[in-house]
């Protein structure tokens, strides 16, 4: 047996002879003595993904949150996560003299002084907002596709752990400059937490050091911002991927796709050229939203002061759904045990809690509700899967009335209509609303899919889910053989 | 067959026209706003003007308000017992010229809220029917606002302080209860603004001289012309109002743009494609 | 190389091209000072030039054969799984029968567990009676604005409201306190032990909310309404402060007020309740 590395000492073997590209070939020869991975990559360039447009959007998620860690380091290098009370002496003259941390008071240089600090300010938070949406998009795309169901189980899990991650540091993230409008929504945070019965007053005390607002907070949501959480995300980001490539892609039904097979698209070159191409555009698109459009603009906000407060005071887009139960919830409150339960509870923490704990059983809820535990490589047309559809839309919806109550204020003033008649209509939409799209929806995807003439797949309706979800498969079957036998 | 498909049409079609159906209704509840009107007040007098202003004013007076506020400024009660035009003995100098400078004086409609419109007087017109309106009663004087030496960082701090949380940070207004609002500033002069702080126009409190000087007006309307055309060293600032108008150009500028990269990069519909026997297959 | 090839390269070589032009400008622009604009758009045309160059490459100009690979079941054959089970069980067969062991060490892993939670308790002080109470406990304290300032009833207008403080904790954050006047002719109905705790009529309200403690800043003063414009709390200022629309399940705890010798407001004690945010034990001693 020969080894590659023969001859006197250091002595390398003859080259091959030349064609294609010798400076890649050079390349991969000089990693492979190190590696030995010629065998590993090869696999690797030859596996075959499914492109289709909706295949990407997750990706779009990964390339801001490349963006976000790129600038996000860049602004780190500036920004002083600290309470100390500083006297502005500086370019932006309507503050000038004026008292405020020294948090602020870096966000402020950052955007006034600092060459190009503002441009890495926006672009960085334009990332965040879009990070969020294509999450979202994404999550949406997976739902609806069935692409959850088993093997995939784990990694729909991860995808809802990432999702908590990313509106945790988001929301952490802008909190970080201690102006009045997040400085307010650090507020009813800490009011949130407060509601929690029995340990809310020592989740505020711990999380804050203290009562609100303390010295402390604006340091310790630092750390989670750019250390603790962005080294989760990249660990369950990593597992997410490595999951993915383990299954390999799931792929729409189509001529010549099987369960037991992947058509597609080699990874090199082109697969990878265009996801490639797609991080560059979605940075271009980053970029241009951070260059051309203001966000955030906090020197007109100003310094936080807990006894002030501005009108349309909101939260990010992505915390909109829970402000905005906050808002639609009536005033009623209610006593456990003789102990308060306060208002914020049940539209706050328990809300957030439900809907998360909903999303990551939902894969779970679903097989045992349609008795399919088989795995599952190709993927639903939305329209073959009308129960699964509507609930969807209908949980969507839900959540985008939410969102609108978010907004009451900002409506109310846009459209000269009485912000009290926003809320009362939105508490009977919050209702009504997915009640009604999830009816449209099944309806719709029943039309649909008799129109094009496709099998419903699973055949459950709305009226066996309740009995299923009591009773499984093994249960019916149990009580069957003991009517029979 | 077509019979069942138009009764599925059907049971797609009921659902989404009462929907429709519902939400014009909710529109129509939506637009129709408490009534709201101004009030007096009670401040320090001042010095009277001259005696042909006053008696111009009253006439002007006369003509154009009397019939809702009656002549001597008492306002007019209908026999069923509604205010077609409140007391004005007590809104001053300050109120007047408030009124009447910002256009919301004369009122056309008065079960809406006043806006801001084109004044119906010119300048002597509006001093004149000012001075009338000041002797009426006791009310609040207009101060003399003066910008030109006023502290911008001082105001700023009495803007977030006092006016931010009806009128917004950016002075881009805000949603009050049952159909009030908070206007925008955006067309507020400094006088326009010195004369609203000390009398209290609609549901606005009254900033009195001691709880705020002649130097913080000056400061807050300093701040007021500020916001006016304030730094967006940003970008297109997108109506100043924070979040809300942010994750609306996320949503559709941003996502939308993605979503265009991805559909231009990824294929569209397997379906549609073919498979060549032998391309390529691997083991 | 094709038609549809050579044009996809030659646009490839323009976008780089323009992509490279960009940089130049961005650096020339940082040079001369920076413009936030010009940045974004040239880091737009920079990125862009080079995503749009790499698509244009990827469509136009590679192959594009569609190809299948195989796919077996993710789950292994029972042999292999049986395999692994055995080797993963070498050296604790029949665990599960060494009870004491399996709890003793169960134990140890919980109690290590728990134990390095400890560390979390110093975060933060025992939640205490500073949540029940304000600095206006004790003895009888001035009022006073931000700037330190004591207030007469005269510095207050009909319709006028200012936020002070206790004197000498201007930097509490539970302590901002809304002073209101209201006119003669709004009806005010004084809580029941409430009758003397107004001074005139000058009225004093918490001003944080009671859902989630915002300041509720905005005084609709011909309505006699306090809104907060966090959630839009409505509370009326005539009843005591008590919610009429809204999320806020609880009225805004009052100051009782009076006069010094000198004219000069005071707070003759604290609020009538713990201020802000319910909580769960709120209303226990």
């Amino acid at each position: 047996m020969t080894d590659t590395a023969k001859g006197p000492a250091g002595g390398r073997s003859k080259p091959p002879p030349n064609h294609g590209a010798p400076m890649m070939r050079r390349t991969a020869r000089w990693l492979d003595r190190r590696l030995g991975a010629a065998d590993f990559a090869r696999t690797a360039l030859n596996k075959v993904f499914p492109d289709h447009w909706s295949f990407m959007i997750g990706e779009l998620a990964l390339y801001c949150f490349i963006v976000l860690v790129v600038t996000g380091t860049y602004l780190a290098f500036f920004f002083q996560a600290s309470t100390r009370q500083v006297v502005y002496h500086g370019v932006y003259k309507p503050l000038q003299g004026v008292h405020m941390s020294a948090a602020y008071k870096s966000a402020i240089d950052i955007s006034f002084k600092v060459r190009a600090g503002l441009v890495m300010r926006q672009i960085h938070h334009w990332a965040a907002l879009l990070f969020l949406a294509s999450i979202v998009v994404h999550l949406a795309r997976v739902f609806f596709t069935g692409a959850f169901r088993r093997p995939r189980e784990i990694n729909w899990m991860v995808g809802v752990t990432l999702l908590i991650l990313a509106i945790f540091n988001g929301f952490a993230g802008y909190s970080l400059l201690d102006d009045q409008l997040s400085g307010t929504g650090l507020r009813i945070g800490y009011g949130i937490a407060l509601s929690v019965p029995v340990i809310g007053t020592w989740i505020a005390s711990l999380f804050f050091g203290g009562e609100f607002p303390g010295a402390d907070i604006i340091g310790r949501l630092y750390v989670i911002h750019i250390l603790i959480i962005p080294v989760l995300i990249g660990l369950l980001v990593a597992t997410h991927l490595a999951i993915l490539v383990r299954h390999k892609h799931t792929q729409f039904r189509g001529p010549g796709r099987k369960e037991n097979n992947v058509v597609g698209e080699r990874l090199w070159p082109t697969y990878a050229a265009k996801a490639l191409g797609l991080l560059f555009l979605t940075a271009s698109l980053l970029c241009l939203l951070g260059g051309l459009f203001q966000i955030n603009p906090i020197w007109v906000f100003g310094p936080f002061n807990p006894a002030q407060v501005s009108a349309a005071s909101q939260p990010d887009w992505y915390m909109g759904w829970l402000d905005g139960a906050l808002r639609i919830m009536p005033g009623w409150e209610t006593r456990l045990f003789g102990f308060e339960l306060p208002n914020p509870f049940f539209p706050g923490a328990l809300l957030g809690g439900a809907t998360f704990a909903l999303l990551y059983a939902w894969p779970f809820l679903e097989a045992r509700v349609t008795r399919d535990h088989d795995e599952h490589h190709l993927l639903d047309r939305p329209r073959q899967r009308p129960v699964r559809t509507a609930l969807g839309v209908a949980t969507l919806s839900f959540y985008s009335v939410c969102f609108l109550g978010a907004a009451s204020d900002v409506v109310a003033s846009t459209f000269h209509v009485s912000v009290n008649r926003v809320l009362i209509t939105l508490r009977l939409g919050v209702f009504l609303v997915p009640i009604i799209a999830a009816w449209a929806t099944y309806r719709l995807c029943r039309e649909l899919s008799d129109r094009d003439g496709l099998p419903v797949q699973s055949g459950v309706t709305f009226g066996q889910i309740g009995h299923r979800l009591r009773r499984s498969e093994a249960d019916d079957e149990a009580g069957a053989e003991a009517d029979t036998g | 067959m077509a019979s069942g498909m138009r009764h599925r049409a059907a049971t797609v079609l009921l659902p989404v026209a009462l929907s429709l159906g519902a939400a014009a209704a909710v529109m129509a509840w939506l637009s129709t706003t408490a009534s709201a009107s101004s009030a007096g007040r009670d401040t320090a007098t001042g010095p009277s003007a001259p005696a042909d202003q006053i008696s111009t004013g009253r006439a002007l007076f006369v003509t154009g308000c009397s019939s809702c506020h009656a002549v001597d400024g008492r306002g007019v009660t209908t026999d069923d017992g509604s205010v077609r035009g409140p007391s004005i003995i007590h809104t001053g100098e300050a109120g007047a010229y408030y009124q009447l400078s910002t256009g919301r004086m004369p009122l056309t409609d008065s079960s809406k809220q006043a806006e801001r419109k084109p004044p119906a007087f010119d300048k002597t017109s509006i001093d004149a029917l000012v001075a009338y309106v000041a002797s009426l009663g006791t009310g609040p004087k207009l101060p003399h606002v003066r910008v030109a030496d006023a502290n911008l960082a001082d105001g700023g701090e009495i803007f977030r302080a006092n006016c931010a949380p009806c009128h917004s940070a950016a002075g881009s207004g805000g949603a009050l209860s049952y159909g009030a609002a908070a206007p925008s500033l955006s067309q507020a002069t400094a006088l326009e603004v010195g004369a609203a702080v000390r009398s209290g126009p609609g549901q606005m409190p009254v900033f009195g001289p001691s709880s705020l000087s002649a130097g913080q007006v000056n400061d807050v309307s300093d701040y007021v012309q500020y916001l006016r055309a304030p730094d967006d060293r940003g970008g297109i600032p997108i109506g100043r109002t924070g979040p809300v108008p942010e994750g609306f150009v996320a949503w559709t500028l941003g996502m939308g743009a993605l979503l265009a990269a991805v559909g231009w990069i990824g294929t569209r519909s397997p379906a549609r494609e073919s498979i060549e026997p032998g391309a390529g297959n691997e083991q | 190389m094709s038609n549809e090839q050579a044009r996809a390269e030659s646009r490839a070589t323009v976008f780089f091209a323009i992509s490279a032009v960009a940089s130049i400008g961005l650096a020339i622009t940082y040079w001369q000072g920076g413009q936030p604009q010009l940045e974004g758009v040239l880091l737009a045309v920079i990125t862009g030039g080079i995503g749009f160059a790499i698509v244009s490459w990827a469509k136009h100009a590679m192959p594009h054969d569609l190809v299948t690979e195989e796919r077996d079941t993710v789950a292994s054959t029972d042999d292999e799984v049986e395999a692994f089970s055995a080797d993963l069980e070498r050296g604790v067969e029949g665990i599960g029968r060494r009870r004491a062991l399996l709890v003793a060490a169960g134990s140890a892993i919980t109690a290590f567990g728990a134990a390095l939670l400890f560390p979390i308790r110093s975060l933060g002080p025992r939640p205490g009676a500073g949540l029940k109470s304000t600095p206006y406990a004790g003895r009888h304290k001035r009022v006073v604005t931000a700037d330190g300032k004591p207030v007469t009833p005269s510095d207050l207008a009909t319709d006028g409201v200012v936020t002070v403080w206790p004197e000498g904790h201007t930097d509490a954050a539970d302590s901002p306190t809304l002073l209101i006047r209201t006119r003669k002719s709004q009806k005010f109905k004084a809580r029941k032990g409430r009758e003397d705790w107004r001074v005139g009529d000058i009225v004093a309200y918490s001003k944080l909310c009671t859902h989630v403690g915002c300041p509720v800043g905005l005084y609709q003063a011909q309505k006699g309404l306090l809104l907060c414009p966090c959630h839009q709390s409505t509370f009326n200022v005539l009843d005591g402060a008590r919610p009429v629309f809204g999320p806020a399940a609880r009225s805004l705890p009052q100051l009782p007020l009076g006069l010094n010798d000198d004219g000069e407001i005071i707070a003759r004690g604290d609020f009538s309740g713990p201020v802000g945010p319910g909580f769960w034990d709120r209303d226990r001693h």
